[in-house]
């Protein structure tokens, strides 16, 4: 309750500080400040102490589950203003009002985290998304964001109306939003309430950008201008995932067995779709798109495990895609070309940022001693705790393994090939963005050596 | 047959027969005058319910602002038959097929519940503004201040992405 109040009143007071001030370096550290707002005002109500106590008729409650994985989302958001803040700047023509729309996600993301009700989570998910469109539209001279933008528009509100018409024959079903009441007693599925699940279900797949849903994905991400597709592809991507298995598990977490094989189906679709395609890809930017549809692929595994192990590794996943997503995109918004070849040489020219990224990719990949390797792990043992469908980690492993060609890649692009014209030795990393750089590398390897400093809070 | 009765069978043979109309009729500004008559039928259906405050609504949003703004898209983007795309054969029979299962599904769910959705008409004064207005400001009043956020960034958006950038040339058309 405490980050919802926040991250609306700093949005708006971001709004007006457009008007306040011209000076763009100004609204970021403000944007900053604003983060680390939101993310002790968090922490103060996971310790006990609410700046409010009202009543919400039972439809949002927070556990210390949800407290971590907003404490996860809301570190995840300074490291991504810290880390993208001049990009904002440049991209933006009125940084004050993205950084506001940015702070409106937020709050829609902390709804996501406690809804215990289909009427909250309709309203988390649309905070979250309505921004969303216009900041993948935000570079409007570019007739990619534009196509980006419309797409994901015209996708987002269609997959909206499946998600409340299956909300609709829910509460036909059961005659409640509560999550409660749609679980309870409810030991088969009755028509109405395989009809409404299958409907959310293609809409929840469609905002984690699982396959076959995933079509948009990559025109999306590959169209918004870097920040936003940072933002989109990392923060947000968590939170409808966070949504996803609270949704699944609070409704129709006793007929699990009822729609696993149909998840069964999704995830190994997803894996299949975004490892192979990815593979293809000659630019960065859009091999990271389909690398995110490849991550949700292991992520779904969660949800289609859905014991405890699958819940904490989730968040683990989160925050080991997350950080690494972000530094890899931050060092991209820098790059005027996103293929391959303009990472040559990276490491010649800037070995410490190179390093970074090498590290993130390595997480990403999914290699032993970084956060990457234990998430995937939480995912695989996950699964295999949940007794059935034993060929769907075999896949994924299958899968990770293939994720590796695509991201050493990139790897071999900065470490072993010359570059041509110098083009990546004119880029300016400012020492603060190092420093940054080297935190994400930090959390990341901390996380891989001693997983148990994140899961033991949960 | 009692008078509501009648109402109730005249209003759905309209709906139906419009809804109908809007699928068949060649001209879409047709379409949308008949989606307005649609919107009109079940409008009426909801004062059969007792629920005026949802019908009132319904026409306002639905046959007044909505349809409005479906005529003005339709007359910008200047539609005949011409512009229309050319739809491959199977993509129709894919899009018949699925859009039919979808529909066997639906019929045979609702039949199912057959029991639990018949209401008598006339009853109950859930739908009068009074009680409306009491749920909403008691029970459902978290929701309802939330999604001023949504609104207000809904503005928010509408606003960045209107706003004339400085460096940018005005787009010709």
């Amino acid at each position: 309750m405490n980050s919802i109040l926040v991250s609306v009143l700093w949005g708006i007071l971001l709004m007006y500080a457009g008007f306040l001030t011209k000076n763009k370096r100004s609204i970021s550290v403000l944007a900053v400040v604003g983060a680390v707002a939101v993310l002790s005002a968090n922490a103060l109500e996971y310790m006990g102490l609410s700046f409010f106590d009202i009543d919400t008729k039972g439809m949002l409650f927070y556990n210390p589950y949800s407290y971590i994985f907003l404490v996860v989302i809301h570190a995840s958001l300074l490291l991504y203003f810290l880390l993208s803040g001049t990009e904002v700047e440049e991209t933006a023509a009125t940084p004050s009002d993205h950084y506001a729309l940015i702070f409106f996600v937020a709050s829609g993301i902390s709804i996501i985290a406690g809804f215990k009700s289909l009427l909250m989570l309709f309203l988390g998910i649309e905070i979250i998304s309505i921004p969303l469109y216009v900041l993948a539209g935000s570079d409007k001279s570019n007739l990619k964001s534009n196509e980006a933008a419309l797409k994901y528009f015209l996708m987002g509100a269609f997959s909206t109306g499946l998600m409340l018409m299956g909300i609709a024959f829910l509460y036909g079903d059961s005659g409640t939003f509560y999550l409660e009441g749609i679980n309870m007693g409810a030991t088969e599925m009755s028509p109405l309430k395989a009809i409404g699940g299958v409907l959310i279900l293609a809409s929840m797949a469609f905002k984690v950008s699982a396959a076959p849903f995933h079509f948009w994905t990559p025109d999306v991400y590959d169209g918004s201008p870097t920040v936003f597709t940072s933002f989109m592809a990392t923060i947000v991507k968590s939170a409808a995932f966070f949504a996803f298995i609270k949704l699944f598990e609070g409704a129709f977490g006793k007929i699990q067995g009822q729609w696993q094989v149909l998840l069964a189906v999704i995830t190994a679709l997803t894996l299949i779709v975004g490892n192979i395609t990815a593979v293809f890809q000659q630019s960065v930017k859009r091999m990271l798109s389909y690398s995110s549809i490849a991550q949700a692929g292991f992520m779904v595994m969660g949800i289609f495990a859905m014991n405890l192990m699958a819940k904490q590794g989730l968040v683990l996943y989160f925050a080991a895609y997350s950080v690494a997503s972000i530094a890899i995109f931050a060092v991209l918004a820098k790059l005027k070309d996103h293929s391959v070849d303009a990472f040559n040489g990276f490491a010649k020219a800037h070995p410490l940022v190179a390093a970074v990224v090498l590290i993130c990719l390595l997480s990403l990949a999914g290699v032993p001693l970084t956060a990457g390797f234990f998430a995937k792990y939480y995912m695989l043992v996950a699964v295999l705790k949940n007794g059935t469908m034993y060929w769907l980690p075999v896949l994924a492993i299958v899968c990770a393994a293939v994720s590796v060609y695509y991201y050493f890649r990139v790897i071999q692009a900065m470490y072993f090939k010359e570059t041509e014209a110098g083009s990546v030795a004119e880029i300016q990393f400012s020492s603060s963005f190092k420093v940054i750089m080297v935190v994400c590398a930090l959390l990341i390897i901390g996380l891989g050596i001693h997983p148990d400093w994140l899961m033991d809070l949960l | 047959m009692p008078l509501s009765e009648i109402l109730f069978w005249f209003l759905t043979a309209l709906a139906l027969f419009s809804a109908l109309m809007v699928v068949f009729s060649d001209n879409p500004i047709h379409s949308v005058l008949w989606l307005i008559m649609v919107f009109f039928a079940i409008s009426g259906h909801y004062i059969l319910m007792n629920a005026q405050f949802l019908a009132i609504v319904n026409l306002i949003v639905y046959a007044g602002a909505i349809m409005v703004l479906f005529l003005f898209v339709i007359m910008l983007m200047n539609m005949n038959t011409d512009a229309e795309p050319q739809k491959s054969q199977w993509m129709r029979i894919a899009a018949a097929v699925s859009g039919g299962a979808l529909l066997l599904i639906l019929v045979a769910a609702l039949k199912d519940n057959a029991g639990a959705v018949s209401r008598t008409s006339g009853e109950g004064s859930i739908g009068l503004i009074r009680n409306l207005g009491k749920v909403l400001f008691t029970d459902y009043v978290l929701p309802f201040e939330i999604s001023s956020v949504l609104f207000l960034s809904a503005m928010v958006g509408a606003v960045v992405l209107g706003k004339r950038e400085k460096n940018s040339k005005p787009v010709n058309h």
